[in-house]
């Protein structure tokens, strides 16, 4: 027992699949949103309150540029991230090819609208009511 | 849905104590944040598709449970981020894949996340407090 935790780990090559790509993405992007969300759930939930949030907050602060780079940087990689998380998850719990094949292309569609309806809005900015 | 029922009910009667935590509260705040996440990226973007809508979902998000919710939240982004981290720095150093390290970097994580978060949760509640319950 003892003597198969201590021994050194095996060596293996890493595999050159979607799934090696899909677990160092995890990683790479996991590490960009520490930052990425910290400081946006820092300035919008804590500092300014969802009580200073309204049309006219969402225009002042899309009227600069670099936030709106900010947030489609925020939507593409929390949503990918997040999307590729679930997958994960159902992977260990859906059993079959078919129904995960299934899941998979269900997945890939939301992310894909629900990712393209943000960027429309982020580009598209706020419209008067 | 016994292929559903059975593995979620052996997550929680497993015995893996600290490791086995960490594993789960990594899953739990990460299928939170994402269900916030998907409905944050909709209500946001009614101020491009219906501008009307936005002022009511932002009338939602300031109701006691909601501005709560959004409490835990912020410990969900806190927890998986630095556990996140921990995960992320075990796979790099195998030789650090011994029972005691797994089990104190657990403690580390959470005492760290709930550093970081006490903060905010001051703050956050204040502000419930403040526009919720005294009119300000």
């Amino acid at each position: 027992m003892s003597s198969a935790l201590t021994a050194p780990p095996r060596q293996v090559a890493r595999p050159k699949n979607f799934e090696t790509t899909a677990w160092l993405f995890m990683r790479y992007s996991g590490l960009l949103l520490i930052p990425l969300v910290w400081v946006h759930v820092l300035i919008q939930d804590v500092l300014v309150g969802v009580h200073a949030i309204d049309l006219d907050y969402v225009a002042l602060r899309w009227a600069t540029l670099g936030w709106r780079v900010y947030d489609i940087a925020l939507l593409a990689f929390t949503f990918a991230h997040g999307m590729n998380g679930l997958r994960n998850v159902l992977n260990d719990y859906v059993r079959g090819n078919r129904t995960r094949r299934a899941f998979d292309w269900l997945l890939l569609g939301a992310w894909l609208v629900i990712s393209a309806i943000g960027a429309v809005a982020i580009v598209g900015g706020v419209r008067p009511p | 849905m016994t292929t559903l029922r059975v593995p979620l009910e052996g997550s929680l009667r497993y015995r893996g104590r600290e490791g086995q935590w960490a594993y789960l509260l990594h899953r739990f705040t990460g299928l939170g944040t994402l269900l916030f996440l998907t409905i944050h990226i909709l209500d946001t973007s009614t101020v491009y598709f219906a501008p009307g809508l936005y002022e009511h979902a932002i009338a939602i998000y300031r109701s006691t449970p909601f501005m709560l919710g959004e409490i835990a939240l912020v410990f969900c982004v806190l927890y998986h981020g630095v556990n996140g981290l921990r995960v992320a720095a075990f796979d790099l150093r195998p030789a650090w894949w011994r029972e005691d390290r797994q089990r104190s970097s657990f403690w580390w994580v959470l005492g760290l996340s709930v550093v970081l978060w006490l903060p905010a949760a001051f703050l956050m509640g204040r502000s419930l407090i403040v526009h919720n319950f005294l009119g300000g």
